[in-house]
């Protein structure tokens, strides 16, 4: 991640005592705790899992992170422009829903996809609008939109699920899900691209700037020049597009999708974005931090059932690292400061 | 008249809901001057200046900038201007970088292919020369705001608005917040500004801060103008008499000034 090479590379700047240095480039580097974590939780587990060091079990964590990820990178993006999505789960169900009911329907599959993601951009424009225009907090307009899209889904489909059995599978499933390399889904490259992009997006562009900008001070962004309501807009629609696409990605891996999916996934990506050193308050985090905050939760979701623990223990012990990254992330900062 | 002002607004008023904010004010800034901008809290100067800066829409009167009657209806407008705001709280955003803050709406960019990337390496010379001259030390460019004091931030905004060349710098209780060595760089550094053409319009509580640096005063109470003054005219402690009081004391010395 040149992580190391940025540590060395600073050349213009006097020799010092590397741990001060090191302070500096962490105080910069939220992520790095992330990093650590999953290092850390991978060697507990490669102990306690005996398969948990074979392909197909990095794959399986890679499915489940994936799919998480890219929910996450939405959230994360927008959680740094200031505002919050928890109706990404239902959004991610509505996104599915429409697109098995048209593919089941005979439209043409990359017809359906569009119009789900563009199903889920209009979900994503509304929560913006009423955020930015209304001003009612985010937190409170998306817990809105979270039950009503819910509430749609059980009674558009009656509480009953969707299955979509085709006697030869579509190439568009293959692109969104499908299997590339033993167990390797496409979905990791799905994730992975978007990480990139958005990673791109934040810390080379000018439209980055102004989304630190707008979660840092909305205000002194304002009185700057940066139209933030016009970005928090965008991002609400980035955020509601990609929980659309990991819908549209999961069900080509499920073939069926039952009104439920996606209950709980908002709080899931919320507190993979954190554990990556994503402000709850906005301005500062990155998809760096967030990728292996999902990584992180993918391999704990894995590894505790590899190591004959009970599922039920994946929520307490995600719910663990929660606390303890922000915990430990809030004192490094406050210490690197001075 | 061969002085032409820099600024001139003519006639603003202003009302929220049934509170009237401000009644028929008239308010000039002349080139290359400090002008200060006083009052009590509430008596409009915020007002007035947000209403310069874009912020607020005026309910009536006109702005002049450089001669010509201009619309300023958003922050942007007045940057387009050349009018140039530090306010005390707003001045930088503590996350970000100090470059990253410096450059926030006018990044400069490089072209690759369709897409425009930052240019960090311009960013972060263009800011370490900055830093350079105001006396500024910190590690590297990249350093985050939240490590700089108070008044090296407002420095840091000060310094902005001088490299991109704004006509018109405004500073929002700029000294308010400072201890008295801070205060002092703050002050010096805004007789520097001035030095180099700008002029700058100074809102203060704190009327020896301001009397230090300033060409004139505007006195502002309850959304009017009770007086105007070129510094020879009148002391630092007759003007807190005015502001005290409420009403001008002293003779009227409007007639003869605009």
């Amino acid at each position: 991640m040149g992580k190391v090479t940025n540590q060395a590379g600073r050349g213009n700047t006097p020799p010092r005592l590397s741990l001060e240095r090191f302070l500096t480039w962490l105080r910069r580097h939220p992520e790095f705790g992330a990093f650590a974590g999953t290092v850390v939780v991978f060697i507990g587990f490669s102990i306690t899992a005996t398969r948990f060091l074979t392909p197909d079990s990095f794959a399986g964590i890679l499915t489940v992170a994936a799919e998480l990820g890219i929910v996450a990178a939405g959230i994360t993006f927008l959680m740094i422009s200031g505002e919050f999505d928890l109706s990404v789960g239902s959004v991610l169900g509505v996104a599915a829903m429409i697109f098995a009911l048209t593919v089941k329907a005979g439209w043409p599959v990359l017809g359906s996809w569009i119009v789900a993601l563009l199903a889920s951009a209009s979900i994503g424009l509304i929560n913006g609008l009423i955020v930015t225009k209304t001003g009612i907090p985010s937190f409170i307009t998306t817990l809105g939109a979270m039950m009503f899209w819910r509430g749609i889904l059980l009674a558009v489909t009656k509480g009953f699920p969707i299955q979509f059995f085709p006697k030869t599978m579509p190439p568009m499933f293959f692109a969104l899900n499908g299997r590339f390399v033993g167990q390797f889904r496409t979905s990791a490259l799905w994730f992975l691209g978007i990480v990139l992009l958005i990673n791109l997006i934040l810390v080379r562009t000018r439209y980055g700037n102004a989304v630190y900008a707008t979660g840092g001070n909305r205000d002194a962004a304002r009185v700057l020049g940066v139209t933030t309501d016009r970005v928090k807009l965008i991002n609400f629609v980035i955020s509601a597009v990609l929980a659309g696409l990991a819908g549209c990605i999961q069900f080509a891996r499920f073939l069926s999708i039952d009104p439920t999916r996606g209950v709980g996934l908002e709080l899931e990506a919320i507190a993979a974005a954190v554990i990556g050193g994503t402000l709850l308050t906005g301005g500062a985090g990155n998809l760096v931090g967030t990728l292996f905050g999902v990584l992180l939760v993918g391999m704990v979701r894995s590894g505790l059932v590899q190591s004959g623990a009970p599922a039920y223990w994946y929520q307490a012990f995600v719910g663990l690292i929660v606390v303890v990254a922000v915990i430990v992330n809030t004192r490094l900062r406050r210490w690197a400061l001075g | 008249m061969s002085d032409q002002p820099l600024v001139q607004m003519v006639k603003i008023s202003k009302s929220f809901g049934t509170v009237q904010a401000l009644k028929d004010v008239d308010f000039d800034v002349r080139r290359q001057e400090v002008m200060g901008l006083v009052g009590d809290n509430g008596a409009g100067k915020s007002t007035l200046i947000k209403i310069l800066t874009g912020v607020y829409p005026p309910d009536s009167g006109e702005i002049y900038f450089e001669g010509k009657k201009v619309k300023v209806s958003s922050p942007k407008d007045a940057r387009d201007l050349g009018i140039e705001t530090v306010y005390q709280d707003l001045a930088l955003i503590p996350l970000m970088s100090i470059s990253r803050n410096f450059f926030l709406g006018r990044e400069p960019v490089k072209q690759f292919g369709p897409v425009r990337l930052l240019d960090k390496r311009k960013m972060d010379e263009t800011v370490k020369e900055v830093l350079a001259e105001i006396g500024i030390r910190v590690r590297s460019p990249d350093e985050e705001v939240a490590i700089l004091s108070g008044g090296e931030r407002q420095s840091v905004a000060i310094g902005r608005a001088v490299y991109f060349g704004a006509k018109l710098l405004i500073l929002d209780e700029p000294t308010s917040a400072l201890s008295i060595r801070e205060t002092h760089k703050v002050l010096d550094y805004i007789l520097e500004a001035k030095g180099r053409g700008l002029s700058i319009v100074f809102i203060t509580h704190n009327i020896y801060h301001v009397y230090s640096v300033a060409d004139r005063f505007t006195i502002l109470e309850h959304g009017s103008k009770v007086a105007e003054f070129s510094k020879g005219e009148v002391s630092a402690e007759e003007i807190i008499e005015i502001i005290r009081s409420g009403h001008q004391v002293a003779t009227d010395n409007n007639g003869g000034k605009s």
